[in-house]
């Protein structure tokens, strides 16, 4: 089903992140070796470099596009202490048809926390150019372009105490103006006894500020990637969370009330699916663009993914090998460990239709 | 091995071991105290300071331990003096020494390893100076020829050669013999080097710089760069680990309070991280044992250090990347197993392997990077939805024509659920139907009183077969059902369907037989499907007590009859409800057997409200391009769906439109803000619209309509470049010299030229 090609990053040392940009056509690599890497793809489909730079003076631990409406802009964040903010400047063209020489100017560096940044992502589009950075002191800074033309003034708006250290964050991306802003923030703390490592905040426009609301209340292992899916129509967000499993949460909407002024601190969180098929550390959870397939990745050198099915339950659907094989007979794992919720009992109950049917491997699963 | 700590009244800037690790001197500004390294804490056995008359010399930039005789210590001060202490004597007899030949700042002193008594400062005024502590003045006088020395140390493999680094990022190698001339002397770094370790096993020297990196050279033979470490901050102090030939302990001068310690073989992370130290660290120590070391700190404090309490950064770093994109490619860096690249060689050394319990893979730290893309065999979802996109026709025609090509269109790229949704949309809104209500299209409620008042042209007869229908398809006991016909609102639907249903099959009889271009039994599936989602939404059909759900069984046996094609047999059995159903008029329509059969339950219920959880249910599936679709080809049918609140509607619009834009497919995206009803997703299009024209000639803001220059007082220079005419209308320019003209002359002018026609020698981009 996949055709996996290698791409020689001719990084010196680990990778720490990848991303694609908006259109899937660039994308992005951040590496221990302090360079940031940006590659182009070409019309057949091959990755070429354009663009490599000395980034940081530590490890560049995430690197994230923002949207292209901004520009070519991508921020990085590091064990030097920095996030930086990155653009891309096109330099006269030779001649028609030919493409000028292109190369990344640093706009601003934040430097404000006082240790290595975990984390840095854009916000929602909607909101104009924001920047959140999380760090390993267990401080969340929200950060604002007031004007998106100029990329070197960002101003501090928040600062947000997280008590753990941070190891991740996500922005809720909903596009409807009814979804008020929204965070969470994980922590890849060891100690299960400093309580939850998922926190969900909620930014008031009437209050101007940021609450901690009490969702999840159950992750206790250290978190280390999390991810709210793109949300296109969906009447509930939903959340991924990368901890000793994959976990799939669902969260109810949350609407802003001008009028009251007792603010909601509470969210009904349910987990509505959890897979320990990596049966080891999960790195990384990422959505597709419409946030119907859930691809993870742990120690055990795989990258699966899972989807919801008809019935809204989630399932497996195809496990891909680090070494660009594909698993050729994963056979049908019983891999939904625990299903939170009767409406999914009651469906996983029914899921024995399945194996009636001609499906008998994930993999199997029309590709939609 | 614990950690532990001593606070000190003022910054500690240097500390030194005495031979055998049992004591530690430390100096600074206001500390000068000898303490014994006890179990679990520090002991102090002597305050140097405690005598009466403190002067500067008091004050130590650095101290130094005698290698040879335990008594004895040197302090670097801050004025300059050399001094050195023997701690058998007391009060002022224990200044021995006061050296004070430097002229500025002494920056480093350092004891000789092998010859006793020996001793050399380097110091601020450029000069080097070898002291024998019997004697009152310098044995000899090195002139570095720099502005200043930060650091000397003898070379632990040859007793006459030592190293001196400079603040002009120079390093010189010297022999104590000849003071004339320096052996070796290289540029090392481009900024300030503060600080130089010499290897205790190796003939390499750590170098460490302001310019934030650590190097080591190999100063064997030929002079190279063997490593070099990058380090977040400027570094003041390094040390090699003992007995670990790669790791080197690093101190930052500013911004940095940990204390790093790295394998130089990998030289972007920390091998391990210590971070005590409220304030940057000023000194390291080791204490011959590679997992104990002490550490001096501008915090006013002296540690002791065990490997035990170490942060490992590079095991909290992440060594995985997953991002996954539109066109559902997935870009997966991981990092390399190097424990099995490893295995393979260490077979034919074994005895070397065994020695080390666990293997030091550290430093082997790399990543692969695979992307991987769908086979060109499956269509894959992202094409599907962009020849969706591109072939809906969303607005231009009757509802019925464009739900009846969007339906064949879907199910051309082979989404017969989508096609379905489409079909039935036309049956219920399509122009057909609504011609017999032409004037109730404004609200549900008003929908169901005005239908009671039409003549009713089925009687009663066709009221049973919906009974009967309702209890085959939905599996809803016929009791209920009657229950719920007391209901007043029960009442009202009957009427509509009683009315609406003839005029249903009327469409159904009007359409070309080979309408449905895929199997009857497939759609008989897609239907009940649908139908059996839209049931759950419904609140009166789907009882708690039911022993199964349709909607899996149907939709899993979908897959299975895909399989393999249907026996001819099996058709009848298929249609159960109606081979049972004994009212049914049959040898009117045997035509439309299929139609009938399924079709009729639809009218059981207010369309609005199945027809909104489809939607729903697309949505949610993250098909919102079918959800935002079908609300803009209803049209002003949409206000039926009363239940559908506004940000809804407008969350499916923008969704659907960052998907086409994330598609690149900006017309669409454009015709979809255009024909949509939300002031909020209409204003995109009236963002960002304005263009602001300045005068060619002065550069000033045009301010009129029209091409008149406030200050030029004319619109020449709004002519065409070509024909010298003021241009009205469409202004064509190259934003690159802003000349231009009418879009003809531009066209006609570039065909053959590429530099701007006025003359300016710019070369202007047309295409």
């Amino acid at each position: 089903m996949f055709e996996a090609q290698e791409i020689n990053a001719e990084h010196k040392d680990l990778i720490h992140d990848v991303a694609y940009d908006f259109y899937g056509q660039r994308m992005a690599t951040c590496s221990s070796d302090q360079y940031v890497k940006v590659w182009d793809q070409n019309s057949d489909g091959k990755w070429t470099l354009t663009s490599s730079w000395k980034a940081h003076s530590g490890s560049v631990w995430k690197v994230t596009w923002a949207h292209p409406e901004f520009g070519q802009v991508l921020a990085t964040c590091s064990f030097d202490r920095t996030a930086a903010v990155w653009e891309e400047i096109v330099g006269e063209t030779p001649g028609p048809g030919e493409r000028g020489t292109r190369h990344w100017v640093r706009r601003t560096n934040l430097v404000d926390s006082r240790t290595s940044v975990t984390d840095v992502k854009f916000g929602p589009r909607t909101q104009g150019l924001q920047l959140a950075t999380c760090s390993a002191e267990g401080i969340i800074r929200i950060y604002e372009a007031p004007d998106v033309l100029n990329l070197s003034q960002w101003t501090l708006q928040f600062e947000i105490q997280c008590k753990l250290p941070c190891s991740c964050l996500s922005w809720n991306p909903s596009l409807s103006k009814m979804h008020p802003l929204m965070l969470a923030v994980g922590s890849d703390d060891p100690n299960p006894a400093n309580g939850v490592k998922v926190f969900i905040y909620v930014y008031s426009e009437s209050c101007r500020k940021w609450t901690k609301m009490d969702a999840i209340t159950n992750i206790t292992d250290p978190v280390y990637d999390l991810s709210f899916s793109p949300n296109l129509g969906r009447s509930f967000h939903v959340l991924a969370i990368a901890t000793k499993d994959v976990k799939i949460v669902n969260l109810p909407h949350v609407y802003d009330n001008p009028n009251s002024q007792n603010v909601i601190t509470k969210l009904d969180a349910q987990i509505v699916a959890q897979f320990d098929d990596h049966e080891s550390t999960v790195w990384r959870v990422c959505w597709n663009v419409t946030g119907t397939i859930l691809a993870s990745s742990g120690d055990d050198g795989c990258v699966r993914m899972f989807k919801m099915n008809y019935i809204n339950s989630w399932k497996p659907i195809a496990v891909l090998r680090g070494d660009g094989s594909q698993v050729s007979n994963e056979g049908q794992r019983s891999s939904v460990s625990s299903t939170v919720g009767p409406q999914i009992q009651s469906a996983s109950q029914t899921a024995r239709y399945i194996k009636l049917g001609a499906i008998s491997q994930p993999r199997d699963v029309p590709w939609h | 091995m614990a950690t532990f700590h001593v606070l000190q009244e003022g910054p500690v800037n240097a500390l030194a071991l005495n031979r055998d690790n049992t004591q530690v001197a430390i100096g600074g500004r206001n500390v000068f105290k000898v303490y014994t390294i006890e179990e679990d804490k520090f002991r102090e056995v002597c305050n140097l300071r405690a005598s009466k008359h403190l002067n500067l010399s008091f004050s130590c930039n650095d101290v130094s331990w005698s290698w040879t005789d335990d008594h004895y210590l040197a302090t670097a001060a801050t004025n300059g003096h050399v001094c050195v202490w023997n701690l058998t004597k007391m009060g002022k007899a224990m200044q021995e020494q006061d050296y004070q030949e430097h002229k500025r700042t002494v920056n480093k002193v350092n004891f000789h390893a092998s010859e006793p008594n020996r001793l050399i400062s380097g110091s601020q005024d450029g000069t080097m100076r070898y002291f024998d502590i019997r004697a009152k003045n310098a044995v000899a006088i090195f002139y570095s020829n720099t502005e200043s020395v930060r650091d000397v140390q003898f070379s632990p493999h040859n007793p006459y050669t030592f190293a001196a680094v400079s603040e002009n990022g120079s390093v010189q190698l010297w022999d104590v013999r000849r003071s004339d001339k320096c052996q070796q002397q290289f540029a090392a770094h481009s900024g300030p080097i503060f600080a130089c370790d010499w290897h205790p096993e190796n003939t390499w020297l750590a170098t460490a710089s302001r310019d934030k990196t650590i190097k080591v050279w190999d100063l064997t033979s030929k002079l190279t760069l063997e490593y070099t470490i990058h380090t977040i901050a400027s570094i003041g102090h390094v040390k090699w680990r003992p007995q670990r030939r790669f790791h080197i302990a690093s101190c930052a001068l500013v911004v940095d309070c940990s204390i790093n310690i790295w394998d130089v073989r990998r030289p972007y992370i920390p091998y391990a991280s210590f971070n005590e130290h409220k304030d940057t660290p000023s000194g390291v120590a080791w204490k011959e044992d590679p997992h104990v070391f002490l550490s001096s700190g501008r915090d006013s404090t002296l540690y002791q250090h065990s490997f035990d309490y170490a942060s490992r950064p590079a095991k909290k770093a992440n060594p995985q990347g997953v991002s996954l994109n539109n066109r559902g490619e997935i870009l997966y860096a991981h990092k390399t197993n190097v424990s099995t690249l490893v295995k393979a060689p260490s077979v034919g050394i074994i005895r070397k392997t065994s020695t080390t319990q666990a293997p030091d893979l550290f430093h082997l730290a790399s990543s692969l990077m695979h992307q991987f893309t769908l086979s060109t065999e499956n269509k894959s979802e992202s094409q599907i939805f962009i020849g969706l996109a591109k072939n809906y026709i969303l607005s231009g025609r009757s509802l019925s024509e464009m739900c009846e090509h969007n339906s064949a269109v879907a199910n051309q790229y082979g989404k017969n659920q989508i096609s379905v949704v489409w079909k039935i949309m036309k049956t219920m809104y399509g122009e057909e139907y609504l011609q017999n209500n032409s004037n109730n299209n404004n609200n549900n409620r008003e929908d169901v009183i005005s239908h009671n008042n039409l003549p009713l042209n089925m009687g009663l007869d066709h009221n049973n077969d919906n009974d009967q229908r309702s209890r085959g398809g939905g599996d809803t006991p016929a009791a209920q059902f009657s229950d719920e016909t007391e209901n007043e609102d029960q009442v009202d639907h009957i009427a509509i369907y009683n009315n609406g249903f003839p005029t249903y099959l009327n469409i159904r009889t009007g359409l070309p037989k080979g309408d449905f271009s895929f199997g009857e039994n497939e759609l008989d599936m897609e239907l009940d499907g649908i139908m059996t989602d839209f049931q759950s939404g419904y609140r009166n059909f789907v009882t708690p007590q039911q022993d199964f759900v349709l909607p899996n069984e149907a939709f899993h046996i979908r897959h299975e009859i895909r399989t393999r094609s249907p026996p001819p047999d099996k058709f009848p059995n298929n249609f159960p409800v109606l081979s049972d159903d004994q009212n049914m008029p049959f040898e009117e329509q045997p035509n439309n057997l299929l139609t009938v059969s399924c079709l009729p339950k639809m009218p059981l219920w207010d369309p609005s409200s199945i027809v909104l959880d489809a939607l729903k249910h697309h949505a949610m599936l993250g098909d919102v391009q079918t959800a935002a679709c079908v609300l803009i080809v209803l049209g002003e049918q949409r206000k039926c769906l009363s239940d559908l609140d506004e940000s809804t509607q407008e969350h499916w619009l923008l969704g659907y439109i960052e998907l086409l834009s994330r598609f690149q497919l900006w017309n669409i995206a454009t015709q979809i803000i255009k024909l949509s009803w939300i002031p909020a997703v209409e204003q995109l299009n009236q963002q960002s619209t304005r263009f602001n024209t300045n005068c060619s000639k002065c550069s000033k803001a045009l301010q009129r309509i029209g091409w008149l220059c406030d200050r030029c007082h004319s619109s020449q220079y709004a002519a065409c470049s070509v024909c010298h005419q003021v241009v009205k209308g469409l202004y064509a320019w190259c934003q690159g010299c802003s000349h231009g003209g009418h879009l003809l002359h531009m066209k006609q002018w570039f065909a053959v030229n590429k530099m701007c026609p006025t003359g300016c020698r710019h070369l202007c981009e047309y295409k």
